[in-house]
Order: C-alpha cells, then structure tokens, then sequence
C-alpha cells in the first residue's frame, strides 16, 4: 500500500524537474548570461576557498592582532618602496612577485581581494536575503488582506523609502559603533522597501485572476490561496529582483566602507581596499583600480544573471 | 382582454434543489477623497426562481444583464447584497463560514476562461488532490490517486495527464480538468458560467456532449449562464432570460425560442444567427445600445427600447408573473408578434 | 443578393506558404492557401483556431510581424504581387485599397484622441480628393461619400490645377464627409460621438467608428476580422445588417473572417473553410450548408448546436487540432478524419473544382 505513496510524490518531482530543466535549456540560449552565470559561479567558488587559497594572517602582516589601528605605514620613495608592482621586494617576505601590486601597507594586492571577496558576498547575501524575505512576506501581506493594513504598510514603506542609506549607516554608526554588522543592519532597514512594492503589485494582480476564483469557489482558506498560490506564482519577479540587488548591495556596501565606515583600515574588504588606494591615485593607480574593478566585475555578473533570468521567465518565450 | 396570473413558481417549492428569493446584488461606486458612494451598479436586481433537481436551468442575457454575477453570487464570490438563496435547507446570503464549507462541496463552479481558471504552476494531480483535501473527501494519498485517475477518465483524459501542467493543454482539455476538478468533491449542483466560449466549435460539442453525459451519470443539476443561445437551447430544460438586473421570461427552452411572450426575449431570439441561410430573413432589428446598471430606466426597464411601451411601462415595474400555467413573465401585457400588435393586458 | 460579376477576381492569393519563427521551431501556419476574392461580393473566411485565416488577413494587408516569413506564393492584386511591395508601397495599399476593421476595437483606438479626430486623421489623407471635393462644391455640385466614392475612378476625377484651395476649406470638407459617413454606419448623435473619447463608446459604437474610418478609405476590399464576436448579440445583428446595407451602396468586396459558421450564412456570398493552413472547401453560401463535401467541413456543421434542427448530441471531431511545429504529413486532416486513405498521409490534396463552382481538397473526389 505504501509503495504507492513515493510513486505519487515521484511523478510531481519528475514533473517540476523536467519544468526546471526546460528554464535551464532557455537559459543555456542566451550568451550575455552565460557569461555572467560563469563569472559569478566563479567568485562564489573563489569566496568558499578563499581562507584556504590565501593565509589570512597575510592581512596582518607583523603579527598585529584584529584591529590595526594605528599601523605603522612604511612609506619610501625609492627602490624599497612598499608600494610595488610585479616583481620586487615585500617587506615582510623578501623578494616576491606581486601580480597586481601591493597595497599601500606592502600587502600582496592579489591576495588581499582574494580575502575580501568572501566577506563582501557573505554580507551581500545576508542583506538581500534579509531585505527581501522581510519585504515580500509584508507585501504580500498587505496586499492580500487590503483595506487599512494595506493602507497602514504602504505609509511604513513611504518612510523607508526616503531614509537616506548613507545618514541612516552614519546615525547607526554612531550609536552602536562601526561595525560591519551594523551596517549590514543599517542597508537591510533601506534595501527592505522595494521588495514590498514589487510584491504587493503582484499579489494585486494575481488576487484578481480566474484561478484564485476559482479556489475561492473549491472553498480554499485565504492561508492556503496566498501562500499556496500566489506566493509561488509571484515569486520569480522577486527572485530576478534579489539576484539583480545582489550586484547593488556589493556596490552599496562596498561603497559605504570606501567612505570610512570600516571599522579597521586594513582589514581585507574590497571598499576598504580601494580606500587604500584612494591617497595614491596618481603614482600608485592600482591600488584603487584593482579592488575597484573587482566590484565592478561581480556586480555586473550578477546583474547579468538577473536579466537573463527575466527573459527566461517571460511567459511569452516560455508558455 | 385581462390574463389570468399567479405568482411565482409555487408549484415547484417542493422539488427545487435551489430557491433564489428577491436576489439582489449591488455594487457601490464611490468617488471622491473620502471615498462617498455616489451610486450603485445593479448587477443583480430583484432575481426569483427555482432550479428543480435534475433539470438544466440556462441563464441568457447580454452584457450588463447581470448573469455572471448571479453566478457568483450563488456561490458567495461576490456578496449578496440582500434577498435569499436557498440551498440544502441554508440561506446562502446569511451562512456561516463553517457553512459555506459546507455548501462550496455541494455546488462547485466551471469557468469561462480555461486558460487562467488553473494554477499554471500546479500540476493536475496537484490541483485535483487539493480539491480532495479541502473536503477531506479522501483518507490518504493512495486513495487520492486512484479518485484521480477515476476522474480523469470520467472526463475523457487518462493517468498519462496527472503530471502535466495546465500549459501543455488545450483549451477543451483544461476545461476538462476543471470539470474533473469540480466533480472531486461529489457535488450536487454545477454553476457553469460560459464554460465553452472560448473554445472551438468542435471541442464545444466534445464539451457540451460530455457535460450532458456527466448530468446523467451522476445525477447533476445544472445552472447554465451563456450568451450563446443556441448553445443554451441545446443544454437547458428550461430557461431564464435577464436584462439589465433582472429576470423578464423563464420558460421551456422550445416556447423560449418558438413563442416567447416578453418584447425583450422575442428581439434576442430574432437576432441569432443561423447555421441556415435560406433562414435569412428580415429583421426587425433592436435599436440602440445595451444599457448599463448603473441608470436603470424608471417603470419597466426595457421600455426605453420597446416598441409597445405605452405610458404604464414607463411608471410601472411589471412584475415576474405566471402566465398560462407553465411560463413566467414580466411584462404588462400580452403581444402578438406576428403582427406586431398587443391583445391583452395583464391583470394583477 | 448581388450577382458577382463572374470576371477576373480582384485579389488572388496563390499557393501561399508561410512560416513562423518561434523559440520551439518553425511553426507552419499556412500551407499553400488559394484563395480567390471577387469585385463586390462578400467572402467568408471561416475556420477554428490556429487554422490561419486570421494569419492569410494579415499577409494580405501587409502587418505580418517580425518572426513571419513567406515560403511561397503569391497575392495578387491589380495584377501586382503584394508579398514583394515595399513597406511604403503596402502602406499606401491599406491606406487606399484595402481596409482591415479587427474584432477588438478598444485596442485599436488611440484612447487619448477624440474620435473625431481619428475619423479625421483617416479622411484628411485624401487630400487631393478632399480638394476637389470643394472646388465641385464651389461649382454647385452636390458632395457627399458617394461623390468622394465616385472620385476614385479618374475619369469622375476633377482638375485641381490652377486652384488653390485653403487648408481650412479642406478641413471642413473633410468634418462634412465624416458626418455623411458617420450617418452611413447608423452612429446616433454623430456630433456627439465626434466629441467622444473611446472609452465612452460601447462596443457596437466603436465598431461602427471603426467601420466608418474604413470608409473614410474607400477600399476596393474590406477585410473584417472577427468584428461581431466580441459582440452581444443583438449588437452583432445590428452590425451585421449594417454590412448588408453597406453592400447595397458601396461597391466593395468584403472578405469576412469568423469562426461562426451562421454568422458566416447570414452575410456572405460564398464560404472558405480553412483546415491546418489550407483552404479545405470554396462554394457558395448554399451550397456548403445544404451539401457540404469536405469531411471536415461536414463534421463541422454537425458540431454546431442548431436552434432549428436540435439534436440530443452533437458530432465531435475526433483528435485534436494539429500541433503546427510538426504538422501531419500530406494532408493535415488525415489525422482525424474518417475516411483517410494512404495517399492522404502522403500528399496534400489541391482545390480542384468538383461541381460548378464547388472546389475542394480532398482525395476523395
């Protein structure tokens, strides 16, 4: 008797595979995602190896424990210059070869992005997932209930949206002092808005549709149309949405630690990184520009996945 | 000459499955910052009959005539805004949410659109095993599947279908499997709301066939809202004609067709097309618009298009009134079509 | 009901092969579609979904879209190959010779223009018309749609040389010839519809603007596309009846598409039944009720539910329609039909003329 159970629930995973393998053969089609599906494959392996690629102790050079303030800067203008590129001398190490340069403290540039990749996209993950679960549970919310909560949600969501990022992470800065978490905190409180917006607009339309009717008629339970139904059905425009904010919330984030809200100047972040470079631009450019571009390169990447994942989900190419 | 009338339907009390009483549907419409209703757009305005058990009532009407919403509102999808809907001993207008539960097992709805009354995301065993679930009609998942597969047969699809999903349909397939879908909870009565308009001619025939098959086998009666009159000829038992908000002519679909009684019947019916074209013939045609619910006419509402209104029409609202025994209608007076004239006048 | 003139039709499609490019594959919507219009009668173009006469509609005016491409064949108008017009030259086309009204007139308004400057938009681009419209009414002659109708063969045509006639005048002219227009389509209140958005029209109403702006073109053909089916029906009986008495008084051919065979009986001439991007079945209106010879075309009428002969079941079609990515071999029906043959599944069968002026494509016969 029970045999038959897994044959029931066989024949719906076989069904949604073959429906996932058919996204995936749309997706194969196009080339500009290809390449971005690739690239940002590649840093999230990079990110999980990092630790394992690259010493971390690299970062503290000379034994310095966690924060490194106030470091001292060895800072000549000849030979011996700490700042280097290619081949030359490091300072802790001897003769080496530096690919990318080193950084203003003497670091191996190429090994200090390659530990600040992980912490970037950690925490990029952490505020898109944040922001958007958060803003799409209260959308959808809102706009199947409607009426007053629908009112009452929109007006939070108005004052959210006029929160400055960047005064709101200063404010919080001050209060409860500049770490990252903080002003992870600090980007999911502004991030949260849109995915609210974008959900209910969804839930809106799809409330409207014969199939919710439908299930209204068959004497389905609200519970059960929205999270059974709707939600599922208006999911995909919040996933493009949360993949494409991926590649703004590096920048965001990045950008904020660029401006000085890191909490240790050389600790290994690619904002913090490009801070660096910031007093160096003219005789020392790659100091700025590598890190610069490294974030540049993944934001676009995952931008690219985003956009290739909407043209896979228009119901035009697909249905 | 004066008729001889009785009021509405009595003898059928007895052996109607669904008694609808004074129906009326209102929507407000409200304008303004503060959101004042200014009006109201009479959907449904003052609807009475009976459907008896086993029979097919067809409900015709154009647009604005407020079918689709006597429809739903049978089934509570849109609120009545007063009057009474018996059903199984229950006044659906007043019901309780534990009673609805109860009611939306025995009377289901099919749907105009077969594209967008199922889930695109869920397949079809998906979609019959919740409606399964929703009633409990199923003790476990093994007999769910076997009530599937049953279904689906019933309906002329096959087991190979249980893992699609509605995308790789037809039209007259998904219709198919909402039906299926309507019958998984052992329903008495089906609403079907133009359930083949937007289907070809030969699946509407595979479809209409079918239907006719699934009332005889398991004892269905049927409300049929169509603006296809032909279709609803073919379907019905009886059958209600509505304008603007309310019932003017129930009567046996041939008399409906043959010898209708009501000005606004007789114009419908004159205005089909036929599959015959020595048929052609000259109309007299109905002029003007549809009008809407919002500003209905004073007196009776069809009057502003009739070619007999006289000056009773205008103030007086005729009422839904037995004539002859066997047909009701709401209109003042008796006419000859033929000749165009009127020969009697109803006495109340 | 007219005679049709039994002379050379007035626009011919031939052997007319066309597919779509689509993301699946080549969809293969038509597949050699004959079909032969004649000076003012009315064609009826009759077939279920996916059968593609709202496609051979499209590849006649011209408004293919991108992912269409022609195969082979021809369409022949005034002796011209239209497939090989420029895009210009099929502007001018629609502009002047054929009209298209579609069955959704809402989508086809623009909704922020008052109707009566659309109507005008459609008359003002006969300028040339419009003045000597005037200058035959500085003569004293009477002006009206039948004049701005007669003007279209040159020899009714007047000289506008050595006039010179003020834009304002032609303005006028055109506001007169829309109001003679407008009362042709029976539009109540035309000064009131002119001053209408269309959304304050109902439906019927925006169909007869439509109507009358195809008008304002004086087509030689007038294509209609599904006009009534979004319609109520006694608004579709209205417009209908419009169309007969359309006929009466202008010349033009009308090439009918509907779904609804008895839609098809109240109005047309003769009927094409459409299978599978073929034409199955051309005769006249009488006979493709009373005898019809194409499987399909019989299985068809059976299907339709009739008020006058009611039946306790209707005929079904078995099978479903074809998948047009991978069409059956030879002819598409073979599928579902009850007395295909072996050649059938090889061959596509071509129109060949049975009775008098009865063609099918069916090997059969």
């Amino acid at each position: 008797m029970s045999k038959q159970e897994p044959e029931v629930r066989k024949g719906e995973w076989e069904a949604r595979l073959a429906d996932i393998k058919y996204s995936l053969y749309l997706l194969r089609k196009n080339p500009l995602v290809i390449t971005g599906t690739i690239i940002a494959l590649f840093f999230i392996i990079l990110a999980l190896l990092a630790n394992i690629i690259v010493d971390p102790k690299l970062a503290y050079p000379e034994g310095y424990p966690g924060n490194m303030y106030p470091f001292e800067r060895k800072f000549m203008w000849n030979a011996n210059h700490p700042i280097q590129w290619g081949p030359g001398i490091s300072l802790y190490t001897g003769p080496e070869f530096f690919p990318l340069g080193t950084d203003s403290y003497g670091r191996d540039l190429l090994k200090m992005i390659i530990l600040a990749i992980p912490v970037d996209l950690y925490f990029a993950a952490i505020i898109t997932i944040i922001a958007a679960v958060f803003g799409t549970l209260l959308g959808a919310i809102a706009g199947y209930i409607g009426g007053i909560v629908d009112e009452i949600v929109l007006r939070i969501t108005d004052v959210f949206f006029a929160f400055p990022g960047l005064v709101l992470a200063l404010v919080f800065a001050s209060i409860f002092g500049r770490t990252l978490e903080t002003l992870a905190l600090a980007i999911i409180l502004v991030w949260w808005p849109p995915y609210t917006r974008l959900m209910r607009g969804q839930v809106l339309s799809e409330k409207e549709k014969p199939y919710v009717e439908a299930l209204k008629a068959l004497g389905a339970s609200p519970l059960r149309i929205l999270f059974g139904h709707i939600l599922p059905n208006s999911i995909f425009p919040i996933l493009v949405q949360a993949t494409m904010d991926f590649g703004g919330v590096i920048l965001t984030f990045s950008a904020l630690m660029f401006l000085g809200f890191s909490p240790s100047p050389a600790m290994p972040e690619l904002g913090n990184l490009a801070a660096d470079g910031y007093g160096h631009v003219f005789d020392a450019p790659w100091v700025m520009l590598f890190p610069g571009l490294t974030i540049l390169i993944i934001s676009l990447a995952f931008n690219l996945v985003g956009d290739g994942l909407r043209d896979v989900l228009d119901p035009r190419l697909r249905r | 000459m004066k008729l001889h009338v009785s009021s509405i339907d009595s003898e059928l009390e007895d052996e109607a499955l669904l008694k609808v009483r004074n129906l009326k549907v209102w929507f407000p419409i409200k304008s303004g910052v503060i959101q004042r209703t200014v009006g109201y757009v009479r959907a449904v305005d003052g609807v009475s009959f009976n459907v008896r058990k086993g029979e097919t009532l067809g409900i015709v009407g154009e647009s604005g005539s407020g079918k689709t919403t006597l429809g739903k509102s049978i089934l509570r999808l849109v609120k009545p805004t007063s009057g009474e809907i018996h059903f199984n001993g229950i006044d659906i207008v007043k019901a309780k949410r534990s009673e609805m539960k109860q009611i939306r097992r025995s009377i289901q709805m099919i749907f105009q659109d077969p594209y967008a009354s199922l889930d695109p995301r869920q397949t079809v065993s998906s979609i019959l095993y919740e409606a399964m679930k929703i009633h409990g009609v199923v003790k476990n998942k093994v007999e769910a599947l076997e009530k599937a597969i049953k279904l689906l047969e019933t309906v002329g699809l096959s087991e190979e279908h249980l893992y699609r999903f509605p995308h790789e349909f037809s039209g007259g397939q998904r219709q198919r499997i909402a039906i299926a879908r309507a019958l998984a909870t052992n329903p008495r009565f089906l609403v079907l709301d133009e359930p083949t308009s937007f289907l070809d001619v030969s699946v509407q025939a595979s479809v209409l066939n079918l239907l006719k098959d699934l009332q005889k086998a398991f004892n269905l009666t049927y409300l049929f809202i169509t603006h296809n009159l032909a279709v609803v000829h073919h379907m019905s038992d009886r059958v209600a004609v509505m304008y603007l908000g309310k019932i003017v002519e129930i009567a046996d679909k041939n008399s409906i067709y043959r010898d209708p009684k009501h000005p606004y019947t007789f114009q419908l019916m004159d205005a089909i097309p036929l599959p015959d074209p020595d048929a052609r013939k000259e109309r007299k045609l109905l002029e003007g618009d549809v009008p809407s619910p919002i500003n209905v006419p004073p007196g009776c509402r069809f009057h502003p298009r009739c070619k007999y209104a006289t000056e009773k029409c205008k103030k007086e609202e005729p009422q839904l009134l037995t004539r002859e025994g066997k047909r009701l209608v709401a209109c003042h007076y008796e006419i000859d079509f033929s000749v165009e004239k009127i020969v009697g006048e109803v006495g109340s | 009901m007219k005679k049709q003139n039994r002379t050379q039709p007035i626009l011919e499609v031939r052997n007319l092969k066309l597919n779509f490019h689509t993301y699946r594959g080549e969809v293969k919507a038509l597949n050699g579609v004959d079909l032969k219009l004649y000076p003012e009668e009315a064609l009826a173009l009759v077939g279920e979904s996916g059968c593609g006469k709202s496609v051979t509609a499209l590849a006649i005016t011209g408004l293919l879209p991108e992912n269409a491409y022609i195969v082979d064949g021809e369409i022949i108008f005034k002796g011209e190959n239209l497939l090989k017009k420029s895009k210009e030259e099929m502007r001018e086309f629609r502009m002047s010779e054929c009209a298209i009204v579609f069955q959704d007139p809402a989508t086809y308004l623009n909704p922020v223009l008052r109707m009566g400057i659309q109507l005008k938009e459609a008359v003002l681009l006969h300028k040339d018309a419009l003045k000597q419209m005037v200058i035959a009414e500085k003569r004293g002659e009477k002006i009206g749609y039948q004049e701005f109708l007669a003007m279209k063969t040159s020899q009714n045509q007047i000289s506008t040389k050595g006039y010179r006639v003020s834009r304002k005048k032609i303005n006028e002219m055109a506001e007169k010839l829309i109001m003679d227009i407008l009362k042709l389509v029976k539009l109540p209140d035309p000064e009131r519809i002119l001053k209408s958005y269309p959304h304050e029209l109902s439906g019927g109403m925006k169909q007869r603007a439509m109507i009358a702006m195809a008008l304002a073109r004086r087509p030689s053909i007038f294509l209609a596309d599904e006009i009534t089916t979004a319609l109520d029906v006694t608004i579709q009986a209205q417009i209908l009846y419009l169309l007969k008495e359309l006929r009466q008084k202008i010349a033009t051919s009308i090439l009918l598409i509907t779904h609804d065979l008895s839609v098809a009986a109240e109005i047309a001439d003769r009927i094409a039944v459409m299978y599978g991007g073929n034409v199955v079945e051309v005769s006249s209106t009488r006979a493709i009720f009373k005898k019809p010879l194409h499987p399909y075309t019989q299985l068809l009428l059976k299907a339709i539910p009739n008020i006058l002969n009611p039946t306790e079941r209707l005929e079904s079609i078995p099978g479903t329609v074809p998948e047009m990515i991978n069409p059956p071999s030879g002819c598409r029906f073979h599928p579902r039909c009850l007395y295909a043959m072996d050649i059938c599944t090889k061959n596509r069968p071509n129109l060949k003329e049975v009775e008098k002026e009865h063609e099918v494509a069916c090997f059969l016969y």
